[in-house]
């Protein structure tokens, strides 16, 4: 099922959490809302899943093309997942997958031995089918989301919506959890949302990432676009580290490097698109000496110091390329700049 | 590894924090303090009631109580009558007074419940204009003495009170002395015997200055409970489709059921020993008397044993509540380290 906003205002206090929000996402995708904390992504979700109401100017919220603005959370037939679970801790495993389902009308109610063989799928699903009579307290943190998971998948929802759900989870399991949920949703092919702030996790995990910033959607696009072609510089800096230049465009459309003095226009570049070299034979690298290295296993990261400006750049180099070179600190070597972002307005982030 | 980890904090939790670091004289001299305090301010006064109560024999004691009547064919003499009329009065007092405190608690309590439900409920899952105000306000019997607790009441309702007109024109019957009557005089077969004309000096009053007294303490025990668990269990049975009273029943109110009864106990243990509002409101007529409304009484009877004995009584009831409060406080002690573990692990 297509979920779609139009226009979503939503203020708390005179603080604009959400600020004209519209998204579209297609039946069966796999969207991110990604960004800083306070960026409205949260917000965004409760107010899809109708936890949160939007303001009364907020253009609707629909689902399959149906506004259902004005329905409450239990009438949605939304998934919710909570980034600290939010399990009945009073109730088994068991008791928490079938609460939805005990939860129905009586009409609509299934037999026991039907919750009985839905739950049983359920948690076959999300891999835990032996821990039917265990609490809440005894299984780890990612045992729990999985339990959450299969809970909010037992009422058979339209869409699921994660809220950071792998957010209070160590590294390893959360890479794990990742590549499970993936999995999972290429086998259901629930339309699902999912927040988190992990950049990493976002473009992984997702069909199209929506990057949110101060109640805004800066962008909204495929993993690769967001990473290749960043609409603005926040977009650009969100997605990992980068070194910044003052900038100025060339006649032939090249972005030229130059000092502080034309600071309307900047040029982004990851550290990993510098290149260090010990000569200069074209004339286009920049003079720089070599203030730090630290070693991160596979590549080595050099903090550089401009000569001209004493401007500091990060460089990430593989291990092999800075083996090659034979770096020292103090050494003074030349750096040239690959796929650099050029953005002409005066932007600060 | 999860159970491991589980298994480590419980450990840590069982043998407690290491010792603080002190001088062990300091150590010993502070629980020195502590002990020789608890035993001068509260051990021995209750023995006290205890040994007062039966200095004169257990007969005297159950005699506050229960007045035998003689072997049949038994001469008494006219004194003698009178003197075991009397002690049946008394007695007969005494239990009137165990009976009309029950009764009040029996009311009081589950009141306290509701309100301390909804007003706990409504102040830590919501957010709204005014609500540190409300909290303030459910406070406030805490800081007000019960004596002018007792006194609002009087002021209000009493005849020259600002309700005075209407409330001491009221006629209410006792709900107690619904009986059954037949059905000789009408259809209906019950009926009541007694009523009361106002409000002040009758345990109406006593049962609205109980409540004022002891509103707070059900609504205070859950309140820092229900404000740390936060509101997501409660949104997570919402989104499944569950109803909102459901929601309370199955995922609210067991989340809260040990807190709430520690609230309980100490509402109940209030409403028993109660003593100033009760005792500007009650009009000091014996049938308004409550327990500790009866012990005062004994007390200015100079029957000081027959007022030891009912204050023993209420002494009792505090040790059982000490008991079932320590038990509770372990409960909850108990449910509160799950959760701190469940947080704490990855």
């Amino acid at each position: 099922m297509s979920i779609e906003v139009r226009g979503v205002n939503k203020t708390f206090n005179q603080f604009k959490a959400l600020d004209n929000v519209s998204l579209k996402v297609e039946t069966g995708e796999l969207v991110a809302l990604l960004g800083p904390s306070g960026s409205g992504k949260t917000t965004l979700l409760r107010v899809i899943a109708g936890i949160e109401a939007a303001d009364p100017d907020s253009g609707p919220i629909l689902f399959d093309g149906r506004d259902v603005s004005a329905q409450e959370v239990g009438k949605r037939r939304i998934g919710f997942v909570f980034q600290h679970y939010a399990l009945f801790k009073h109730m088994s495993v068991f008791e928490n997958v079938a609460f939805g389902l005990r939860a129905k009308p009586w009409r609509l109610r299934p037999k026991e031995a039907e919750i009985r063989a839905k739950v049983g799928e359920l948690l076959q699903l999300v891999q835990l089918q032996n821990f039917a009579p265990r609490y809440p307290s005894q299984l780890s943190g990612g045992q729990r989301q999985r339990i959450a998971l299969a809970r909010a998948l037992a009422v058979e929802p339209r869409v699921l919506l994660l809220d950071e759900p792998f957010g209070a989870l160590d590294a390893t399991v959360r890479r794990e959890l990742r590549r499970w949920l993936r999995k999972l949703h290429r086998r259901i092919h629930v339309t699902t949302v999912l927040v988190t702030h992990d950049q990493e996790e976002a473009l992984e995990v997702s069909d199209r990432v929506a990057v949110m910033n101060e109640g805004r959607i800066e962008q909204f696009a495929s993993p690769e676009a967001i990473y290749d072609n960043p609409a603005n510089p926040f977009v650009f800096g969100f997605l990992g580290s980068y070194n910044l230049f003052h900038a100025r465009k060339t006649n032939a459309g090249d972005a030229v490097v130059a000092g502080p003095a034309d600071a309307t226009s900047v040029t982004f570049v990851r550290p990993h698109d510098i290149e260090i070299r010990r000569d200069n034979s074209d004339g286009f690298g920049i003079a720089a000496r070599i203030n730090h290295i630290a070693f991160a296993g596979s590549s080595v990261n050099v903090e550089l110091a401009r000569i001209d400006d004493e401007a500091v750049v990060d460089a990430a180099l593989p291990a092999q390329a800075y083996k090659d070179l034979g770096l020292k600190p103090d050494d003074q070597v030349f750096i040239r700049l690959r796929n650099t972002r050029f953005f002409d307005e005066d932007y600060s982030i | 590894m999860a159970e491991a980890l589980a298994a480590q904090s419980r450990k840590t939790g069982a043998s407690g924090t290491p010792p603080p670091p002190g001088h062990l004289l300091i150590r010993r001299v502070m629980v020195a303090t502590t002990v020789i305090f608890l035993a001068l301010f509260i051990v021995i006064p209750v023995v006290n009631v205890f040994a007062q109560a039966l200095s004169k024999g257990v007969d005297a004691y159950v005699r506050v109580l229960h007045v035998a009547s003689p072997p049949d064919g038994a001469r008494l003499s006219p004194a003698a009558r009178r003197k075991l009329a009397a002690e049946r009065g008394q007695a007969e007092k005494t239990w009137s007074s165990i009976r009309l405190t029950a009764a009040i608690a029996a009311i009081v309590v589950p009141l306290n419940i509701v309100f301390g439900l909804a007003a706990a409920w409504s102040v830590t899952k919501f957010r709204f204009k005014g609500r540190s105000f409300l909290i303030a306000l459910i406070d406030l019997p805490f800081s007000v003495s019960p004596v002018i607790a007792g006194l609002i009441f009087v002021l209000l309702l009493g005849r020259g009170g600002v309700l005075g007109a209407w409330a001491s024109n009221w006629t209410w019957p006792d709900p107690f002395s619904l009986h059954w009557r037949g059905f000789a005089q009408d259809w209906w077969p019950l009926a009541f015997t007694r009523s009361f004309t106002g409000i002040i000096f009758t345990p109406f009053a006593i049962v609205l200055a109980s409540i004022f007294v002891t509103f707070p303490f059900v609504a205070r025990s859950l309140i820092p409970l229900m404000e740390a668990q936060g509101s997501d269990e409660e949104v997570a049975a919402l989104s499944l489709g569950a109803s909102g009273w459901r929601t309370f029943r199955k995922v609210t109110l067991p989340n809260v059921k040990w807190a709430l009864l520690y609230g309980v106990i100490l509402c109940t243990a209030r409403v028993f020993g109660e003593f100033g509002a009760v005792s500007v409101v009650s009009g000091h007529i014996d049938s308004n008397d409550t327990m500790p409304l009866r012990v005062e009484k004994l007390w200015n009877e100079y029957n000081n044993q027959a007022a030891f004995s009912v204050a023993s009584l209420l002494a009792f009831l505090a040790i059982v509540t000490l008991v079932v409060q320590t038990i509770v406080e372990r409960q909850t002690g108990k449910n509160e380290t799950r959760q701190v573990e469940e947080e704490g692990m990855p």
